[in-house]
């Protein structure tokens, strides 16, 4: 195979890898904008914490595998946290119309002090995790070499991507979980605990944004900018993909990915004036996104 | 009428104080002081956004951007021009963005805006890092000459001594909040609160909403605009990241809320608490915005009126145990 091909393929790779930590992300912020209404800016924050998470638990017991089971069950548990304690909070002072913002203002805050907190704790110095030894080193295939530990996020978010969708489509829970992304009041109408639910996915959503964050510490390096890049992608995400629609946001994740690959190489700086361009055109044209259903 | 030569008497004491501050404060205190009213025109100005018409931009920081950018480069690329045509040049390009914009923002409300706004704010970052021929790119503008004050048959007053520059743009900011706030108290001041309550009404009205949001948000960035002018000016450089990082279109958005949502003059307190409490924490820099942060989080959570609403509450309060002591003593002295 001719250098040109080879290199086409890698960077093919190398933007599936990234689209699928993308998805991560961007799923479980789309259901949870889908269900509760909450733009929840400190999402892609959560993702940034699993990542250091992953480090200290590493440094602790020097497994991968274990940060892999404990840092994601950690910020699920500070999701589940954030739901209970303070978004919950809100919505019983009464604010009518006013709630969404206050609501946003809520993640901002939490956004910026998940970050402060991080540079508190670890500094604002890059940390590098290392992959476990049975995913470091090269994988030949086809006349190309190519890192393992790329193949590995694939799969892992694959079989991830497989099991939601398991549990959301052939599950009574998942039938649950989406009459309440589709109309919260009338599922809680026909006797949905709605309030569980709600916390439920949001405990979901955060779980997913952990993964993603101990997926892609060794990847990329570990540091507390990391969730501005993937805050901003998944924006694009859920904006283009449509608000709660899992099959938008998977398409344009793995579009994204790919974007953020080749753009580097055929068209540098300009990619973000024209997928941020993209996404202002979408949403005002089709607020409900490309993948959306119409309100 | 009490209240209100109170009233006047409390504006008066405001001035004089402002006025009378490079006297009595080193330069230290002045140019904090002087951040800290650029900073309150900036959260004003999205406050008009935000509380009088329920829009919350998460890219307001691109309006104070084009202000200061506009006016670094009028400054950089044209010899001669004046202090005040350099500060209107700056409201003037950030109006001419909020125009352009214009008919893709007020189209949307709520969540869409905000993000709309946010996307918009991005691609202002990509293409003043992009354009880094004329903007400076990621090391910014700065050195530029700003020039002395013309006044006819005054004559020239040298922008470079502190106190005359303290002077200048605290005149400029506070007229332009004072203009701000008489908009407000304007018929269309009205019809701004009426489209944040009820839009479809105030069509049925006859009203043409998207066109006075277009005119609201063009009012806003002009004052943002302003501010950023006088940031560039004051800053005597612009740069990317201080503009338009990550954190600028949210810190006037954290001051409005820990001022109190609702009121005008909200975001001032805001910003003067944000001031006073970063400074309370200079000693320790980094957990300054931590500290700032929990406080947003427990404003939103347990204070949504902000600190007007606990001041409302403290003197309401203070008037109920002053009521309360009054009765006792009149029953005391009654039975006695």
């Amino acid at each position: 195979m001719d250098a040109i091909a080879v290199m086409l393929i890698t960077q093919g790779i190398h933007g599936l890898a990234y689209g699928m930590l993308l998805f991560l992300v961007a799923s479980g912020f789309t259901l949870i904008f889908g269900m509760m209404g909450i733009l929840n800016i400190a999402h892609a924050s959560f993702f940034m914490l699993a990542a250091y998470f992953a480090f200290q638990i590493m440094q602790w017991s020097g497994s991968f595998w274990l940060a892999l089971l404990l840092a994601p069950i950690a910020i699920a548990g500070l999701g589940i946290l954030m739901e209970r304690l303070m978004l919950r909070q809100i919505r019983k002072f009464k604010l009518g119309k006013a709630v969404v913002l206050f609501e946003l203002m809520l993640t901002v805050g939490i956004m910026v002090c998940i970050e402060e907190a991080v540079k508190n704790l670890w500094g604002t110095d890059p940390e590098i995790v290392n992959a476990p030894e049975l995913l470091r080193g090269l994988v030949q295939f086809f006349g190309m070499t190519y890192p393992v530990y790329r193949i590995f996020i694939i799969g892992l978010s694959c079989s991830i991507l497989l099991l939601l969708g398991l549990i959301l489509f052939k599950t009574r829970l998942g039938n649950v979980v989406r009459a309440a992304v589709q109309d919260a009041d009338m599922a809680g109408a026909l006797g949905v605990n709605v309030p569980l639910v709600f916390t439920l996915v949001f405990g979901l959503g955060t779980w997913l944004a952990g993964i993603a964050g101990v997926a892609a510490a060794p990847m990329l390096t570990v540091f507390p900018g990391l969730a501005n890049q993937m805050m901003l992608d998944s924006f694009i995400v859920v904006a283009l993909g449509g608000f709660g629609s899992l099959f938008g946001a998977f398409v344009i994740s793995m579009l994204l990915g790919e974007l953020t690959a080749f753009g580097i190489q055929f068209f540098p700086g300009y990619s973000t004036i024209i997928l941020f361009g993209f996404m202002a055109l979408v949403l005002t044209i089709r607020p409900s996104g490309l993948f959306g259903e119409k309100e | 009428m009490k209240n209100s030569f109170r009233k006047w008497l409390l504006w008066a004491a405001i001035l004089a104080g402002l006025y009378t501050a490079p006297v009595l404060f080193g330069v230290f205190e002045l140019n904090l002081l002087l951040g800290a009213s650029i900073f309150a025109l900036f959260s004003l100005s999205l406050n008009l956004l935000l509380s009088f018409t329920g829009l919350l931009s998460f890219g307001h920081a691109m309006f104070f951007a084009s202000g200061a950018y506009g006016t670094a480069l009028v400054l950089t690329r044209l010899d001669g021009c004046s202090l005040l045509s350099a500060i209107f040049v700056g409201a003037a390009s950030a109006v001419l963005v909020a125009l352009v914009l214009s008919p893709l923002l007020v189209r949307v409300g709520g969540h869409t805006f905000a993000m709309l706004t946010m996307a918009f704010s991005q691609i202002m970052y990509a293409t003043v890092m992009k354009f880094s021929h004329l903007t400076g790119g990621n090391d910014g503008m700065s050195g530029f000459p700003i020039p002395p004050l013309v006044i006819p048959a005054v004559g020239l007053i040298d922008m470079s001594l502190e106190r005359n520059f303290y002077y200048f743009s605290i005149s400029i900011l506070g007229l332009s909040a004072w203009v701000m706030w008489f908009f407000t108290r304007t018929p269309f001041g009205s019809i701004m609160v009426s489209i944040r309550d009820n839009p479809d009404r105030v069509t049925y009205l006859g009203f043409n909403v998207p066109l006075s949001k277009a005119i609201i948000l063009g009012v806003s960035a002009g004052f943002a605009g302003v501010a950023g002018s006088v940031y560039a000016l004051f800053q005597n450089m612009v740069s990317v990241d201080g503009v338009l990082g990550p954190l600028s279109s949210f810190t006037p958005l954290i001051n409005c809320f820990i001022g109190g949502l609702g009121t005008f003059i909200g975001p001032v307190f805001g910003t003067g608490i944000g001031t006073i409490l970063l400074e309370l924490m200079s000693a320790h820099p980094e957990q300054a915005q931590l500290v700032f942060s929990l406080v947003l989080i427990s404003v939103v959570l347990f204070l949504p009126g902000g600190a007007i609403m606990l001041y409302w509450k403290i003197t309401s309060r203070w008037i109920v145990l002053r009521n309360k002591f009054q009765t006792a003593i009149l029953k005391g002295n009654h039975e006695s």
